[in-house]
């Protein structure tokens, strides 16, 4: 026994060297090299890189289009957080119930997920379109003018079409992994349960949802760090306009890097995203655990 | 007389289900028929005029027009477009499974003090987004010249691909019997050999399972091949039909049948092979 555990553990560390050598050198490196280049000014092209100290986090920090992009983030992660979530669970709940076509409508709500950012942003942008729109055709045919909004050129509505675009988009993802914990839950103790007359509410408060801990866990991790780094929709939508008004953190890094050359601006901002990342997970990954933990 | 009532309960309860259950249905499916509208728009708006969106964009196609995707053919870049996201996703993700599989079965067997903090090194890379990296990665690409080439994505995405992978491989190899892998090792069978010849064919679900995650994610990627591809010529389809939003802003007929090319090809591959997405999707979440 001693000399086959001795045998297994033979399994040569070579193998593991051209995904280490690439993780580290794609990932890692680059990752940690962002604090350098977010202490410069780089342009993008020169190279020359002036060290320049901590001048472009004091200009982001006096800037108003740094802060609106920090906000507009912050309302997509935690919205998206918490509406994605609500949607999938209400449809895993459902879907789980029926006894026909099961399969096929967890397919029909799982489409989505398979379409690009892109694709998703174009199609609902113009369902969006002020004019031509299917969605203020329909609020007309309904006579319900007030609801016939611009929804992409209005600066306070437009970041909610974007958030509504992402819902549609990520919630049959979410979807799946609350059925798969549905189904790990015992229906003996939902028998148990009904025979000793709880409600169905009580049932979903008292068994279901505790039960679904992990899979909370799990989903609210995965929305959120989704939320934070929402880009291609933004692109396609909004190209975070009006004005910067539906800018995210994401989407800024890519235009003040790309379209106006401030490299080592950009990286200063992406080092803010990567610690807000960080921060916002840590948090709740805390807050879930102790959840978990207490149920 | 406890047993009359209970013998009494279930006939009730059958019925009162069964209505239940017709209800629950018809709310389903409408619910999945809201779902699936704006993909259905966009598959008929993929077969109408520019005109006919913009006049009753709810209605029908007036004839099977296939004009949109001739002038998309013949008239743009973007049979090159299909060619060039094909290839990526396909490269890339042969690619991933030559390495990942491999590092996880390293991590997974050895077991050892190191391999658990590679194993915490490599997880933690899903907590970096890629705008967070994406500036010194591209200067980074320029030195090796890989910016500008087909290869620049190719090993971007391997690398980023790597926590995710080696998070699905690991859990799966956990349960896989050492048995057979020591007897092959009395054998005088290398660990490399005894990975490839004997490992790997039963790793093949968790396998399915990353290739079709992972080739989703990057035939529908956006952002780096806009910035990594050559600019000389066509990038991919998602670049391409961002590209006729801003330049084409009038053409949405195009820009529909173009959506449509996109997504078809997904939607037919999730019909023949969604329990491997759905276990994809699953796998080292529900434990966790």
């Amino acid at each position: 026994m001693a000399k086959k555990r001795r045998l297994i553990s033979q399994v040569s560390y070579g193998m593991l060297l051209p995904a280490f050598l690439l993780y580290t050198g794609f990932v890692i490196v680059p990752a940690l090299s962002s604090f350098y280049y977010s202490l410069t000014s780089w342009d993008g092209l020169s190279n020359m890189m002036p060290f320049i100290g901590l001048r472009n986090y004091m200009d982001m920090f006096h800037d108003i289009r740094f802060f609106t992009a920090v906000k507009n983030t912050m309302f997509i992660a935690i919205a998206a957080t918490i509406l994605e979530n609500a949607v999938a669970l209400g449809l895993a709940l459902l879907v789980d119930r029926i006894k026909i076509f099961k399969s096929f409508f967890r397919s029909v709500f799982y489409i989505p997920v398979l379409l690009s950012g892109i694709i998703t942003g174009f199609i609902w942008s113009v369902m969006m379109n002020y004019s031509f729109g299917v969605i203020n055709q329909f609020f007309a045919m309904i006579h319900l003018d007030i609801l016939r909004l611009n929804w992409l050129g209005d600066p306070k509505i437009a970041l909610i079409s974007i958030l509504l675009t992402m819902i549609w988009k990520g919630a049959g993802y979410y979807m799946i992994i609350y059925l798969a914990g549905l189904q790990g839950i015992p229906q003996e103790i939902l028998e148990a349960s009904r025979i000793d007359g709880a409600s169905g509410l009580q049932q979903f408060r008292f068994i279901t949802f505790p039960m679904l801990a992990g899979a909370v866990t799990i989903n609210m991790t995965l929305s959120l760090i989704g939320g934070l780094k929402v880009f291609d929709q933004v692109a396609v939508m909004t190209d975070g306009g009006p004005g910067f008004a539906t800018e995210t953190i994401a989407y800024q890094i890519f235009k003040v890097a790309f379209a106006d050359s401030k490299q080592g601006y950009g990286t200063a901002v992406a080092v803010m995203l990567f610690a807000i990342t960080l921060v916002f997970s840590a948090i709740q990954l805390a807050l879930l655990r102790k959840r978990e933990v207490e149920l | 007389m406890g047993t009359t009532i209970d013998l009494k309960q279930p006939f009730d309860e059958k019925r009162i289900g069964k209505t239940h259950d017709i209800l629950l249905v018809i709310l389903v499916a409408f619910l999945a028929a809201l779902f699936f509208y704006p993909v259905y728009f966009s598959i008929i708006s993929a077969f109408k005029t520019q005109g006919e969106i913009m006049r009753d964009a709810m209605a029908f196609p007036s004839a099977l027009r296939l004009d949109n995707f001739i002038y998309l053919w013949n008239e743009t870049r973007f049979p090159q477009a299909v060619v060039m996201s094909a290839f990526l996703t396909v490269t890339s993700t042969c690619l991933m499974i030559l390495v990942i599989p491999m590092a996880a079965y390293v991590i997974e067997r050895r077991n050892s003090k190191l391999t658990g903090l590679i194993y915490i090194f490599f997880i933690s890379g899903m907590m970096i987004p890629f705008q967070a990296y994406m500036i010194p990665l591209f200067r980074q690409l320029k030195w090796l010249h890989l910016f500008g080439t087909v290869w620049g994505p190719i090993v971007v995405y391997i690398s980023g691909a790597t926590a995710f992978g080696t998070l699905l491989f690991t859990s799966f190899i956990k349960g896989i019997p050492r048995e057979i892998e020591e007897s092959a090792a009395i054998d005088g069978c290398s660990s490399f050999n005894t990975f490839w010849q004997i490992v790997f064919p039963l790793l093949k679900p968790c396998t399915a399972s990353m290739v079709i995650l992972q080739g989703l994610g990057i035939w529908n990627d956006f952002l780096m091949p806009l910035l990594v591809l050559p600019s000389d010529q066509a990038k991919t389809i998602n670049v391409e039909i961002y590209s006729f939003v801003s330049e084409l802003a009038t053409r949405w007929d195009v820009l529909f049948a173009g959506s449509f090319c996109s997504m078809i090809p997904i939607i037919l591959i999730f019909g023949f092979l969604q329990k491997y997405f759905v276990k994809g999707i699953t796998a080292g979440t529900v434990k966790g």
